[in-house]
């Protein structure tokens, strides 16, 4: 009997013990490599030094593109995040209703969060193109535009083409996230708001909507932390140019670590975003751990 | 049945034992290539040399040398090899461009301690005296490559111009391409992004007697010679004769615009016909010297790489270890070997011996070979190099946004030797 007791008491640790094994080693040990990192004194060539303090915190933070960095940073996230929230609330809803080749739409609908960032960055990076770019040559073809439009006349532009992609491909998985949710709200709600002589517009403020929050709530805080650390997009396409007016801070860490061989403040500007990060995640986790024990 | 089974079993072990013991004596270097071109990789471990590989070639001519060679993207090779150095596991050879950083830090080893006389006398000297630092030499040139400038000769033929030769004929020209082409065509191309914008730096300020150091070697970023050659090089964009987008637009990009003949002239290096020709392009094109200022003294700009040997102190047996390295080098730099490598990549030749061989082949590596003797090269020896390669680029992308260039290059100059 007592044997039985130990076995169910030690064998959900036994179940989680190889995942708790992996994140140790592929999650834990690197975070703490890097905290440990930001404290030293870093070569150009790559050899670790002595600890030097907050001397690469301040190196980071004073630079004189730092500003900027981190104002494109919450650009990129709260445009990204917000647009392709609204916008993939509308999708869902549309994928939600009833019509002819729902099935392949929702196909359609997946394949740009289902590609490689890379490969996606990369045809978008042609399709904006001056010289031989699709978008000139279909508008050109259409007789809508005379000349080749320079759609990447400035970085300003640039950097809203990298926002756009960035919207283009998240759009999906909060599609499928909110569907997900529209798909768990039983119809009975809605007869009975039909019954009390609720419109549409009633219908989704009050029966959708709070039943999807949920969904959205998740899907918005994954969103957060996938589009803050999402390198591929302006990477491919501008590289953070010119002079670092297009970097959010994962683009510029990177560049500062192994371009500009400044590992020091890179690995600073690292501990600095897993912060902000890990506040997000903690906002999440308190609103859902209020939730429950209401 | 088991007996027999346990039989095998110990006969295995007992081979896999003694292949071992026989392992242990070989020695294994870790080595890292840059990938130059589509065929690097193949050439090093694939099937590029007549069925065979360069790394099963050396073994079998080195008994008891191992190479565990990696093939690398140029994009990639900082991260691998400043990650590998932090953990205590830096390759035993290695490719690169730049090196000051390593041996300041202590972790190369001289190359006179594992190069053999006779090829250490074969490299050209010009490109081995860029790689001494405190009288010492640290690596060895594995290639070269030259600029020019290229031109569009049936464009030139058509407009009714002459190939500029200076930068008041070369406005001249671009005014005339923009007068006939209207927006169709861009008369110059300018590469001014994180890829290789230094080289953009070093074609206007060495073409007016300008440069990234003074006579004496010291960092001169901001002369007056510097700042007049980047504000000729800036108002070229600002008059609408070049790409739009030259803190974006790579080399390769001018290159596939000046092969589909949207680019009139264009600075590049002596692969550019290899990529013509690889990318099915058929422009008919001339070379020819870069344009400078009017009096100054024209210069070429040289790009070289090198290889380079880390130290690895616990090594139990250092002379082998060196020997070994020094076999790698002998064996990579003999005439079959390197030729072959060299005319692949479609780069210039680091040692004297190959230079027959090439021009034997292809009488065109002649010229080139000529441009490399006056060629000017990076200061790559100096340990602020990258400081000073990111710092230019960064100066050319901001004076491309309206920055006043003499500002920008006084805000380098004192970063860099403070």
């Amino acid at each position: 009997m007592n044997s039985i007791l130990m076995r169910r008491k030690w064998e959900p640790y036994l179940w989680l013990l190889p995942s708790m094994l992996l994140m140790t080693i592929f999650i834990v040990f690197p975070i703490f490599i890097v905290f440990k990192l930001s404290f030293s004194e870093i070569s150009k060539a790559g050899v670790v030094g002595s600890f030097v303090g907050l001397a690469n915190f301040k190196a980071a933070v004073t630079d004189d593109v730092f500003g900027t960095v981190m104002l494109n940073t919450l650009l990129w996230v709260v445009s990204v995040v917000g647009i392709s929230t609204l916008l993939g609330f509308i999708v869902a809803m549309m994928m939600n209703s009833k019509f002819h080749g729902r099935k392949i739409a929702r196909s359609i609908v997946v394949f740009p969060w289902a590609t490689s960032l890379v490969i996606q960055a990369s045809i978008w990076n042609y399709i904006i193109k001056f010289e031989y770019g699709n978008l000139n040559n279909i508008l050109l073809n259409l007789g809508i535009i005379q000349d080749a439009v320079n759609w990447r006349i400035s970085y300003h532009i640039e950097f809203m083409w990298e926002c756009g992609v960035g919207i283009f491909v998240t759009v999906p998985f909060v599609a499928f996230c909110v569907l997900a949710g529209l798909q768990s709200i039983d119809g009975a709600y809605y007869e009975a708001a039909t019954v009390d002589g609720a419109g549409a517009w009633k219908k989704l403020t009050h029966v959708t909507l709070p039943l999807v929050r949920p969904a959205l709530m998740v899907s918005t805080v994954l969103n957060i932390i996938y589009v803050f650390n999402s390198f591929p997009i302006i990477y491919t396409i501008t590289k953070g140019a010119p002079a670092n007016k297009t970097d959010t801070m994962v683009t510029y860490l990177y560049m500062l670590a192994f371009y500009d061989q400044e590992k020091g403040p890179a690995t600073a500007l690292s501990v600095i975003g897993f912060i902000l990060l890990c506040a997000v995640a903690g906002l999440y986790m308190m609103i859902s751990i209020k939730k429950d024990e209401r | 049945m088991k007996k027999i089974l346990a039989l095998v079993l110990t006969v295995l072990l007992t081979v896999s034992c003694i292949g071992f013991a026989a392992a242990e004596d070989d020695i294994t270097l870790d080595v890292i290539i840059c990938q130059y071109g589509n065929n690097t990789n193949n050439w090093f471990t694939g099937t590029g040399i007549d069925g065979s590989n360069f790394v099963e070639l050396f073994e079998a001519a080195n008994p008891g040398i191992k190479l565990n060679l990696e093939v690398v993207s140029w994009n990639d090779v900082y991260t691998v090899v400043s990650t590998r150095i932090s953990n205590g596991n830096a390759p035993d050879i290695l490719n690169i461009d730049t090196f000051a950083d390593y041996a300041t830090e202590g972790l190369l080893l001289p190359v006179t301690d594992y190069c053999s006389e006779e090829l250490y006398s074969d490299f050209f000297p010009s490109f081995i005296a860029q790689s001494v630092i405190d009288g010492v030499v640290w690596a060895v040139p594995d290639l070269a490559s030259a600029r020019a400038m290229y031109y569009n000769k049936d464009m030139f033929e058509e407009v009714g111009i002459e190939v500029p030769t200076t930068w008041a004929e070369l406005e001249d020209a671009c005014q005339a391409i923009v007068d006939y082409y209207g927006g169709d065509v861009y008369p110059w191309g300018i590469d001014m992004t994180t890829d290789e914008g230094q080289a953009a730096f070093s074609y206007y300020v060495w073409n007016n007697d300008g440069g990234f150091v003074d006579a004496d070697g010291n960092w001169a970023l901001n002369s007056d010679a510097n700042v007049e050659a980047i504000n000729f090089a800036i108002g070229l964009y600002n008059q609408g004769y070049t790409n739009p987008n030259p803190a974006t637009q790579t080399r390769y990009d001018l290159q596939d615009m000046f092969g589909a003949g949207k680019m009139a002239m264009v600075i590049t290096t002596n692969q550019l016909p290899t990529y013509l020709t690889e990318k099915g392009y058929s422009v008919n094109y001339g070379t020819a010297a870069l344009p400078h200022n009017e009096g100054a003294a024209g210069g070429a700009t040289g790009v070289m790489d090198r290889v380079m040997a880390f130290k690895d102190d616990s090594y139990p047996d250092q002379a082998a270890r060196n020997a070994a390295i020094g076999k790698f080098l002998d064996f990579f730099y003999s005439p079959e070997m390197y030729t072959g490598w060299v005319s692949m990549e479609g780069f210039l030749p680091a040692v004297s011996s190959a230079v027959s061989y090439l021009v034997e082949a292809d009488p065109s590596f002649g010229a080139w070979l000529d441009v490399l003797d006056s060629c000017q090269f990076y200061p790559t020896a100096k340990s602020e190099w990258v400081d000073v390669k990111q710092g230019v680029i960064e100066v050319e992308q901001n004076a491309l946004l309206g920055g006043d260039v003499k500002t920008l290059l006084d805000g380098l100059q004192e970063k860099v030797t403070k």
